[in-house]
């Protein structure tokens, strides 16, 4: 396990240690001969660990954890679900939990705290349940608890149920399927052997019949549901034709029951079985998207430093009004609209107006609730608050106008030409037979028509390999709202990309620095938590230069940090927009520059998405010049820049008018109208909440390749759709004429529903093996 | 053919028994999550 990778050399000298010592708790390289903390945090965790004698934790953990930050957020204001005896729950989902072993010491440290009466968190999504007795300890020390570990929780409200109901009728139909095609299989070894003893077979038909009834008509409720709303509403989906066969099957099996002949239940009881299998598969599929969403917006109520008479208070954001004051640090976001009364700074709004530039504000300039301080310190007098924000009128004016109609899939539009066609085959099966053969046959063949008819393997086509493929996409980062919104992506012709966010990682990072001067300033910027603090310490790290540590230490908001290091005084300032300068007192200065980077994926996608032949197009708020360098930094050739959110939505629009199918990817909440009038709407699971709600699809980890990987599953799964629906056609095409021709009996029916339904199948499990192979090519 | 009977009826009643049991385990939520136990099991 590579946990000590290489020094590069230019530093190897500046620190002369052939192998740096480490922070034993989160593994960051910092100067000297012996491992030492890297700061407090870090110490403190281990002494939690230490202390509840779980060093265990270090010697099995196969990665290391980040540092920890202090907790914040308003956790004493969320309200707990009380439970009979006592206790009350609260669900968290916690970030930060790199390894099996982060999961295992977070649930071990919560468990022995004083009060807590169970404590689970999931290895497999990080939800956490925590019940403890609230007269003993509280959320707020749970969490805070959790977030010394470097782990960061966050709220979760109460989860909706599985449909157990669905699982259940799914069980059942299969037990019943079992014994029932057990039964059958004897009365149909005495086709051949013919000693079947007669009281014998009837009694295997009762019990059949008394099994298959509660499958025709509780198990397969759903399909009777579907089809009777579809009926209603004049939508004929592919319900229709699968309640029809049922009744059809159950009601023949009742008479050949009763005159003594063997029917059709076995059929009856597998096809109800397979086709709940199919609902079961994409009702799960359908709620792990909707779960990794709720999961992505969960967020900790914000709190605001609001100044009063008495002092600075600590409180909620719902308890502001108009005409507080508060104070705004570096690094915080700002809590209500206002306007700034004392102090300077930059601000970022990239979340609500897409420029990723840092604005100046001074007295008198008014700031939006939502946007990020970067740099300074200010005061600023509430104007607005809560519903009456900017973001959150945005906010509610994108889920009225978010689109909510539900589009027939293509398998239900060949639904109604299903019916009628068997239902003329039928007509004429029984007037021929009846003609020629007589009323007994007549009847054996119109029912083997209908019976064979039952569109089995047409129905599962579409669920199997649509669910096939919404699990390959959320392997890959991608979550679809639903099938069709995946299979959406194979017309589309023009991926638009937002800047901010999208394109670029939508954080300051450095962008342009010597590493002794990164050095040296992350040696003064090593304990804080200002933003561009952490973006120096955090590009060390990535350059592996071990952290130095600096005495005297003075950090001046607003104005920069200064500090000794290896004998000299240094001070770090702002040195112009988008930089801060390093210098030592001499004439010698050195410049750290700082932006919004590209992210590292941007570039291999766009050339990778221009491969498929679609187009790929630049659509932002940001200005002409860094939207070209953008442009330049990763091969897309057509910009749009300067866009608001109107712009935005006319463009795709009248790209739509032109014929093309636009995709759009943004994170912030003024992407929220394009979101909606693109033909597919892909959202950052880092953006605004809004825009994650309202989205056909959500990218839930910080790059753009999932996008990618969407198009692929996309094509594997329409593919698999594609070859499924046709084969399923062709089948039962043959099988009703060979049906109408009298070639069908129950035991033919028996084995050409598995067999066509192994088949299909098979095609939807195939998707991922594709989109495996066209990843590795 | 007593023996069929016999056979037949025990058959049914098994089938009773487990078509009780994973009712009994449906409802009470044990197939709610099925991601986290095999995880669980492998961590210790």
């Amino acid at each position: 396990m590579a946990l000590f990778p290489p020094i590069t050399p230019s530093v190897a000298d500046t620190c002369r240690a052939a192998s740096p010592a480490r922070c034993p708790h989160c593994g960051t390289a910092v100067e000297g001969e012996t491992d030492a903390y890297c700061c407090s945090g870090c110490m403190a965790a281990a002494d939690i660990i230490r202390g509840a004698g779980l060093e265990r934790y270090y010697a099995e953990r196969e990665a290391f954890p980040a540092r920890p930050t202090p907790l914040d957020g308003a956790w004493t204001a969320l309200t707990t679900e009380p439970q009979a005896d006592g206790t009350v729950a609260a669900r968290l989902i916690i970030d930060g939990l790199r390894c099996a072993s982060c999961v295992w010491l977070t649930e071990q440290v919560l468990a022995r705290m004083p009060g807590v009466a169970e404590a689970t968190v999931s290895y497999a999504s990080g939800r956490a349940l925590l019940r403890w007795d609230p007269a003993r300890t509280t959320l707020a020390a749970l969490a805070g608890r959790i977030a010394a570990l470097g782990y960061q929780p966050r709220p979760l409200g109460v989860e909706p149920h599985t449909d157990r109901t669905l699982l259940l009728r799914l069980g059942l139909a299969a037990i019943a399927a079992v014994a029932v095609m057990g039964l059958y299989e004897g009365l149909y070894a005495g086709w051949w052997y013919g000693a079947i003893d007669a009281r014998m077979a009837t009694l295997f038909r009762w019990v059949s019949l008394a099994l298959a009834t509660p499958v025709a008509f509780w198990c397969a409720a759903p399909f009777f549901a579907g089809a009777t709303a579809g009926l209603r509403q004049r939508v004929l989906s592919m319900d229709l034709p699968i309640a029809l066969g049922i009744i059809v099957l159950w009601v023949h099996g009742l008479a050949s029951t009763l005159q003594n002949r063997d029917g059709y239940l076995d059929s009856l009881t597998m096809l109800v079985a397979l086709l709940l299998v199919g609902r079961v598969l994409e009702a799960r599929g359908r709620r792990r998207a909707a779960d990794a969403a709720t999961a992505l917006v969960a967020t900790v109520p914000r709190t605001a430093r609001r100044s009063t008479p008495l002092g600075i208070e600590r409180v909620p954001t719902e308890l502001l009004r108009v005409g507080d004051t508060i104070d705004v640090g570096s690094g915080e976001e700002f809590a209500a609209d206002g306007i700034v009364t004392e102090g300077t700074g930059q601000v970022r709004m990239s979340l609500i107006t897409g420029e990723a530039e840092p604005v100046p504000v001074a007295p008198g300039d008014q700031v939006v609730a939502g946007s990020v301080l970067l740099d300074g310190a200010l005061t600023v007098e509430v104007r607005a608050t809560g519903g009456e924000t900017v973001l959150q009128r945005m906010a509610d004016e994108l889920q009225r106008a978010a689109d909510t109609g539900v589009r027939a899939s293509g398998v239900d539009r060949i639904a109604p030409w299903f019916t009628v066609v068997t239902l003329v085959v039928a007509g004429i099966t029984f007037a021929g037979w009846l003609a020629f053969r007589g009323l007994d046959a007549a009847v054996a063949s119109t029912v083997a028509v209908l019976v064979v008819a039952c569109p089995c393997a047409l129905a599962l086509a579409q669920p199997l390999a649509g669910a096939a493929g919404l699990g390959a996409a959320a392997r890959r980062g991608l979550l679809f709202r639903s099938t069709q919104a995946l299979l959406d992506l194979n017309d589309i012709t023009v991926i638009a990309l937002d800047k901010t966010g999208t394109v670029t990682a939508g954080e300051m990072t450095v962008v342009a620095a010597d590493d002794a001067a990164l050095r040296i300033a992350a040696g003064l910027e090593r304990f804080s938590s200002h933003p561009i603090a952490r973006a120096i310490v955090a590009e060390a790290t990535r350059r592996e230069i071990p952290l130095p540590r600096a005495t005297g230490v003075h950090e001046l908001a607003g104005v920069g940090v200064q500090g000794d290091l290896d004998g000299r005084r240094w001070s770090l300032t702002t040195g112009g927009a988008g930089s801060v300068c390093l210098q030592d007192g001499t004439a010698a200065r050195s410049f750290i520059r700082l932006g919004d980077a590209l992210r590292a994926d941007a570039a291999g996608t766009v050339a990778a998405l221009h491969a498929t032949g679609r187009r790929v197009l630049l659509l932002t708020g940001d200005h002409g010049r860094i939207a070209e360098q953008v442009a330049t930094g990763t091969g897309i050739r057509e910009i749009i820049s300067e866009a608001d959110p109107r712009t935005k939505s006319s463009v795709i629009l009248r790209l739509q008018q032109e014929g093309e199918r636009v995709l759009f990817a943004g994170d912030g909440i003024n992407d929220g109208l394009a979101l909606s009038v693109a033909d597919v709407g892909v959202a950052m699971g880092s953006g605004a909440a809004s825009s994650v709600l309202i989205a056909d699809a959500v990218i839930s980890s910080a790059a753009l390749a999932p996008l990618l990987a969407g198009f692929r599953a996309a094509r594997a799964a329409g593919d698999a759709i594609r070859i499924n629906l046709r084969f399923s056609l062709g089948y039962n095409v043959v099988a009703i004429l060979a049906a109408a021709a009298g070639l069908v009996n129950p035991l033919v029916a028996a084995i050409l529903m598995p067999l066509s339904s192994a088949v299909v199948i098979w095609g939807a499990a195939r998707v991922e093996t594709r989109v495996r192979r066209e990843e590795m090519a | 053919m007593n023996g069929l009977l016999v056979i037949l009826g025990v058959a049914l009643f098994v089938g009773m028994l487990f078509a009780g049991m994973f009712w009994y385990a449906v409802r009470s939520g044990q197939f709610d999550d099925m991601d986290d136990p095999p995880r669980r099991m492998l961590k210790d």
